[in-house]
């Protein structure tokens, strides 16, 4: 349960809001790179953290990320025209390069031409390709933080994939369902038997064996690290390891040799989402059977519209529920896919839940110590100028884990180095 | 007569392929939004829940009896005093009087052990099994561990985990109370 007050700060994501001020201090992802495949290809509107944006990459490949309307007339640069360093409006023919700055007001006669093209900048962000991803800095420029350093975006190319989709509910519920791991024995029951990119690992016999998992919840310099036990042999605990770092990073405990994957939960505004998922190997490309099996839409990705980012499986369709699967065990919930599975449920619960109604129980804890931590941050930052976890990169080595230990030891001694990212080595995978 | 929101779906016709899932048009698209939210029903239904929260060191002891003093909602908070035959004795933090572990678990839907350095690794078996054997949900909260104790953390964990269905290792007591307000306690 949250009073409303704090439900709405940690909900409200938009300029001069706390948690948007938040937001505001780390690197985000904004857009995959293949949105901008290439020099002077056409422009994508983005609406990031409640700000209408523009994302072009101009002739020499630079990016750009930019308020979308012209200054001229408010016209939307997504009709505009991606030519010779910069992206032209379609109305009147202004001018605009990376950064912002206005740089052609071709009506204006040459002498005034350069002072007043001057004095024109529209409100511009840093966006680089880090990875799949192209993350967007919408903060102070004085406090640009170091560029991002996750794992899955680091690796050499072959060895990473990152999808992304739009969910339409507050990126708070979302995220929340990411750091839940209680509900996994039941609603993704399915996804253990026959996932091409979970099936087949020792660690799923200890899974669909002990349904009552117990939970440990310890906090980390970034944010939690939530670990599910189970029984395997003898004198011996099955661990899954979760972290989350702040605001919105996770990463799903591995299953064998299969990839390690997770979730970024990044506000569009505060009644959607993008959820950009990740799968990636520390030492060793992805094979093509993997990399089909994650655009099929297996494990944590999902099917598409074609030509857009929303998933096949929607609301507008109830998420092709398919009752007759649903009764004969298929799927838990009747909803196919793991993603879908998640976002169904979670966009039921309308666009922000109301969090003052609902009854947590104790296998909550990860989501409680979550919005307390963030809750915390977001004051310490608004009080005190405190730069908030996650920001720091070394928050952002870490790994998730699957290992088997003896009962007497704790996952934190037992996961330290495996909790870590060590360059060149195997995740830890049962 | 059945109306047409509660009409069974029409029996395939044998021979011919079973038609679509019978789905209202965006009945989801309609249901998940702001404006239907208002309609979500509202009423004091729930009965309240009925937690035990229990110190079981010196140290958390203190912090349980600050709680003790602040409005909760029906949860009991007590400090572990001794084992004894089958049970335990425990003292309330309110009133200063003792009660039995065995009395304090009738009725009681969740148990919430609250350890630091030195917990007593006797008491969270005594609890958690009388917890488990009533079928009572037991969680844990561990206390940061105060420099110069000589404890670690991990020891108190430890103490706790084959007791505990659920494990919270804090770094800042004062999100004890915070904790437990979430949890309607």
């Amino acid at each position: 349960m949250l009073k409303q007050e704090i439900n709405e700060l940690l909900t409200q994501a938009g300029p001069g809001t706390p948690m948007g001020e938040m937001f505001r201090q780390y690197w985000v992802p904004a857009l995959l790179a293949e949105e901008l495949p290439e020099n002077d290809c056409p422009p994508v509107r983005v609406k990031l953290l409640s700000e209408r944006l523009i994302a072009f990459r101009d002739t020499d490949g630079r990016y750009g990320l930019m308020d979308e309307f012209c200054a001229h007339r408010g016209v939307s640069l997504w009709f505009g025209r991606n030519e010779e360093s910069g992206l032209r409006c379609s109305y009147h023919g202004w001018k605009y390069d990376v950064n912002g700055q206005c740089v052609e007001i071709p009506s204006e006669p040459d002498e005034r031409h350069s002072s007043l093209c001057a004095k024109i900048k529209l409100k511009s962000y840093p966006l680089v390709k880090i990875g799949d991803v192209l993350w967007a800095y919408l903060g102070d420029p004085k406090t640009t933080p170091d560029l991002p350093q996750w794992e899955f975006a680091r690796v050499p190319a072959e060895q990473s994939y990152t999808s992304k989709r739009w969910q339409e509910c507050n990126w708070l519920q979302a995220l929340e369902g990411g750091i839940d791991s209680s509900h996994v024995s039941w609603l993704h029951s399915d996804g253990l038997r026959d996932d091409p990119l979970f099936k087949g690992a020792q660690g799923n016999k200890y899974n669909l064996a002990d349904r009552k998992p117990f939970f440990e919840v310890v906090e980390s310099d970034g944010g939690l690290l939530i670990g599910v036990r189970r029984n395997a042999e003898e004198g011996h605990y099955y661990w899954r390891i979760t972290p989350w770092v702040m605001p919105s990073f996770t990463m799903i405990p591995p299953r064998g040799d299969h990839p390690i994957h997770g979730h970024f939960w990044i506000p569009i505004d505060d009644e959607n989402c993008w959820v950009f998922t990740y799968d990636y190997h520390p030492v060793r490309p992805l094979s093509q059977a993997e990399v089909q099996a994650m655009k099929d839409g297996k494990g944590v990705h999902n099917e598409f519209v074609p030509g857009t980012y929303r998933p096949l499986q929607n609301k507008d369709n109830d998420y092709m529920m398919d009752r007759a699967a649903q009764k004969r065990g298929d799927t838990y919930s009747g909803v196919k896919g793991i993603s879908m599975q998640d976002a169904s449920l979670q966009e039921s619960m309308g666009p922000i839940v109301d969090r003052t109604k609902e009854r947590l129980v104790s296998t909550d804890s990860g989501i409680i110590m979550a919005r307390r931590k963030l809750w915390r941050a977001v004051e310490a930052l608004r009080d005190e100028g405190v730069t908030p976890p996650g920001v720091d990169v070394t928050h952002q080595a870490v790994r998730s884990a699957a290992v088997v230990l003896p009962k007497d030891q704790s996952f934190i001694e037992g996961c330290a180095d495996a909790l870590r990212v060590r360059p060149g080595e195997k995740h830890a995978s049962v | 007569m059945s109306t047409p929101a509660t009409r069974a779906p029409r029996q395939p016709t044998p021979g011919q392929p079973t038609p679509p899932q019978p789905t209202l048009l965006s009945s989801c698209a309609r249901a998940a939004t702001a404006a239907e939210a208002r309609y979500r029903i509202s009423y004091p239904g729930f009965t309240r829940r009925s937690s035990r929260v229990i110190a079981l060191g010196a140290e958390s002891a203190r912090a349980v009896r600050g709680m003790g003093d602040r409005l909760w909602g029906g949860g009991h908070f007590l400090m572990f005093e001794s084992a004894v035959p089958g049970d335990a004795l425990l003292r309330r933090a309110g009133t200063g009087d003792t009660a039995l572990l065995s009395e304090e678990l009738e009725g009681a839907d969740t148990v919430v052990m609250v350890a630091s350095a030195g917990a007593n690794a006797e008491a969270a078996s005594v609890i958690g099994d009388a917890a488990a054997t009533r079928g009572i949900m037991s969680a844990g909260l561990v206390l940061p561990v105060s420099p110069g104790s000589g404890a670690a953390a991990n020891e108190v964990v430890a103490a706790l985990r084959p007791n505990a269905m659920v494990l919270v290792v804090l770094r800042d007591a004062a999100d004890v109370p915070e904790v437990l307000s979430a949890l309607r306690v």
